[in-house]
């Protein structure tokens, strides 16, 4: 907990270049469980997130439900969820990720759905008049055809969900938010700045992998995120 | 289990109903007054910084890469880790708690701006323009009611997104809602944990639903409606 | 009156969409700017009100350089309709057509009035004043981009394929308005088609552009069609040019003969009679107002000999050619379509009034074109 006077200003402390080569590897620790966290949230939100999208576009009187939840889920407070969750899923890794997950879900739902109405009208009836089953037609035509919108949720949700494992250090879960309660602690600037630089790095790295698989997976179209 | 999760929901509801949990500095209602106060604010200041940059860029076309810039070192900055160095450098005050939280807020308004401006359909603009619109005219009439389900929906989104964490404030000394988690899971009581994360997250919910009824009365049918035959 | 005085527009990427342009639009007339795309006719009109600036060269309205106005201000005096009209989706169609006025500092009611008064002119029930446009058919769009364009009463008008997004029906329906309104209104009309039967059919004159932006005939549409100005124009007016000519002649010089006819309750034996008596082979039937039934072949008729002719017999005339309104091109029509090789003409209440024959028509024809 932080002292409420203002602390002395230690500005040797900001650039203690020695500390951070001196933990390279504690860094590399936190960094794995961080993105395990992060990555299997939004890769569960995607999971779910597709066929209910496709549920969604398909069945047209599942769409206004399907947003109501989802939109809801997007509204619980990170904290508290983690907080709630603790009590029945205990201080493990996925008291953070069930959470994650559904913010990923909440908005990947409206990515696959969005993805899905882009389809051109015209280009939905000529499949179906060239012989596409609805099946085919909607593995075939309409999700490519959707690979954009949905890269670029994945995009948003990704560098959201690394941005938010932070969260998950202030009910004592791993990842590299325990550098700045740690940093907290014993006012020590370097290993905070340390920790927002590392969660930049590998939100700008995964953001960038994910536009860079976008533009290998659909060629064809560019979405700005 | 289900024993466990029953006795915590009997202790919310003891916790929520309890008058005295309501009154002076440490209640409900100040706390809840102190983080309607935080965020509205964020939500202010995040709207005139990025609403006039998303108008302008958007209506423009120019600018592109500074928007996506902005509004990527937005999302990947973490805001908890902002919001603990700011408190240090700055010190503990509302400053520190408004600016990571306005960092987090900018990125969905600014996006949602310039992309609802600049998605304008191009004849639109052109009529407007040959009609004998200024620059400002088309901007004010044309490009910002057309765009405006898109913009009120950053808004919201950003506003969402401030009072879920504005909740982390309290980390910092700086109270809020927060507060009851923080202390809840510090000394595990739950109930205290419990009845501050339905108080937040009610807050949100209600937060939302202003902003869909903001949607509802400042769109114009026209354009509300026309998206629902579509 | 607009005048062009060697106009160029060359875009920053190099391409020159229009070349030395030069081109006087007359006031209260229809100008036609037509041709494929990427001419340059879009961007020459764009240049009237300054949504385009010219390379070199001025554009000017009754001797005014365009450029020595505010663009805003200009354009508040030059209505503009574009394809689909760009109605604003936000606002109703009567705050659509109140645009102009309203931005001229019109008060709101008297705007509602003029828009009121617009959209009676333009053909729209005033039941459509509080409708958005998501809820309007295409032509009726259309109609609420032309009111909207001449609510501030602007003695110019722009229109930049206005009609190019609607059906071929309704495409008709709308210019033969748009006709009708400027023998009311007497605009200067400068209009942008690629299609070149609504050039001929609207324009007083027509200015038929090349790619490149180059202008390579600018005449009257007879004119245009009777004599075009290089092998461009000509493949651009099509193999039915001849034809589309007719339509500048008037039926009326045509000389009629009455053909062979038979009452109603007429039997073979009289179809045979009258048909030897003009030693023709193709008898008109005609009912008891003298309005053409169709063709009988006295041939056909060999093998019965009583009672009365059977209706279903009858071949039909095609469409008949009213020869007091229409032109050379509809008799030709009737010709080509007739079995009997004869063009029947009728009166406006639908009486026969005579027909001609393969030759008639050449004459006509051979006549006009002499004196043109």
């Amino acid at each position: 907990m932080l002292r409420q006077t203002p602390p002395t200003f230690h500005f040797h402390k900001v650039g203690d270049w020695q500390w951070v080569t001196d933990h390279r590897g504690y860094f590399w620790t936190l960094s794995r469980t961080h993105l395990y966290i992060a990555l299997v949230a939004v890769l569960i939100g995607f999971l779910v997130a597709l066929p209910l999208g496709v549920l969604a576009v398909r069945v047209p009187r599942t769409n206004p439900p399907i947003l109501a939840v989802t939109t809801i889920l997007y509204a619980l407070p990170s904290l508290a969820v983690f907080a709630f969750l603790v009590g029945i899923t205990g201080l493990t890794n996925n008291t953070v990720i069930l959470p994650l997950a559904a913010y990923a879900l909440a908005i990947l739902v409206r990515s696959v759905t969005n993805g899905l109405n882009n389809v051109a009208e015209e280009v939905r009836i000529s499949a179906t008049a060239m012989g596409y089953g609805p099946l085919r037609r909607l593995v075939s035509v309409e999700l490519p055809a959707a690979v954009p919108v949905i890269i670029a949720g994945l995009r948003v949700t990704t560098v959201a969900s690394i941005s938010l494992v932070t969260v998950g250090s202030l009910i004592g879960i791993g990842g590299l938010g325990q550098l700045f309660i740690a940093g907290e602690n014993t006012d020590f600037i370097t290993e905070i700045l340390a920790g927002v630089v590392i969660v930049a790095f590998w939100a700008f790295l995964l953001d960038g992998l994910l536009l860079l698989s976008g533009r290998l997976l659909a060629p064809w179209a560019r979405v700005s995120s | 289990m289900i024993l466990a999760a029953n006795t915590s929901a009997s202790g919310i509801l003891s916790y929520l109903t309890t008058a005295s949990n309501w009154d002076g500095s440490a209640g409900f209602l100040h706390r809840l007054l102190q983080h309607l106060g935080y965020s509205a604010e964020t939500v202010l200041v995040s709207a005139v910084i990025a609403l006039p940059l998303g108008l302008v860029t958007g209506h423009t076309g120019r600018g592109g890469t500074v928007v996506s810039m902005l509004s990527n070192a937005s999302r990947a900055l973490p805001t908890l880790g902002l919001l603990i160095l700011f408190a240090i450098l700055i010190g503990v005050g509302i400053e520190a708690a408004i600016i990571p939280l306005v960092f987090l807020a900018i990125s969905s308004i600014l996006v949602n701006t310039n992309v609802g401006v600049r998605n304008v359909d191009p004849s639109l603009v052109d009529a407007a323009k040959g009609m004998g619109l200024t620059p400002f005219q088309v901007l004010w009439h044309v490009e910002i009611p057309v765009a405006l389900p898109l913009i009120v929906l950053g808004l919201r989104t950003a506003a969402i997104q401030v009072v879920s964490t504005a909740t982390i404030a309290a980390d910092v000394g700086l109270g809020g809602l927060g507060r009851y988690i923080i202390d809840g899971q510090a000394s595990r009581n739950f109930a205290e944990l419990g009845a501050g994360a339905v108080i937040v997250a009610l807050f949100a919910i209600i937060t939302e639903a202003l902003f869909l009824l903001g949607q509802r009365l400042l769109v114009s049918p026209g354009i509300r409606l026309r998206a629902r035959t579509a | 009156m607009i005048t062009f005085d060697h106009v160029s527009k060359r875009y920053d990427d190099g391409t020159l969409a229009v070349d030395d342009l030069s081109l006087e639009c007359a006031t209260g007339e229809i100008t036609v700017l037509v041709g494929s795309s990427g001419c340059g006719k879009t961007t020459s009109l764009r240049m009237i009100n300054r949504l385009v600036e010219p390379t070199s060269g001025t554009v000017s309205i009754d001797g005014t350089d365009v450029r020595s106005s505010d663009p805003a201000r200009l354009r508040r005096m030059i209505g503009y309709v574009i394809q689909q009209g760009g109605l604003f989706p936000h606002r109703t169609v009567i705050e659509n057509i109140a645009t102009v006025p309203r931005l001229l500092g019109t008060p709101r009611p008297q705007a509602r009035q003029r828009a009121q008064e617009l959209m009676d002119l333009v053909g729209l029930p005033s039941s459509m004043a509080k409708r958005y446009p998501y809820q309007l058919s295409g032509g009726q769009q259309q109609r609420v981009g032309v009111a909207r364009a001449l609510a501030a009463d602007p003695p110019l008008l722009l229109m930049d394929e206005p009609f190019s997004a609607v059906d071929p029906v309704v495409r008709k329906e709308l210019q033969q308005e748009l006709l009708n309104l400027q023998s009311q209104l007497g605009k200067t009309i400068v209009f942008v088609t690629h299609d070149i039967d609504e050039a001929v059919r609207l324009g007083d004159r027509i200015a038929v552009m090349q790619v490149g932006g180059k202008l390579v005939q600018f005449d009257t549409p007879e004119r245009v069609l009777a004599r075009p100005a290089n092998a461009f124009v000509e493949s651009f007016l099509g193999l039915d040019r001849g034809i589309k000519w007719l339509s500048f002649f008037p039926a009326k010089e045509l000389p009629l003969r009455l053909p062979a006819t038979i009452g109603p309750a007429s039997g073979p034996v009289d179809v045979h009679r009258v048909a030897a008596a003009a030693a023709s082979e193709w008898v008109l039937a005609v009912d008891g107002d003298r309005r053409p039934l169709g063709w009988l072949e006295a041939a056909a008729l060999n093998g019965a000999s009583s009672g009365t002719v059977d209706l279903g017999s009858l071949r039909s005339i095609g469409h008949a050619f009213s020869p007091a309104t229409d032109s050379l091109r509809a008799a030709l029509d009737a010709l080509v379509l007739s079995p009997a090789g004869l063009a029947v003409g009728v009166d406006s209440g639908g009486a026969l009034v005579g027909v001609a024959n393969q030759d008639d028509i050449n004459n006509a024809i051979q006549t006009a074109a002499a004196d043109s």
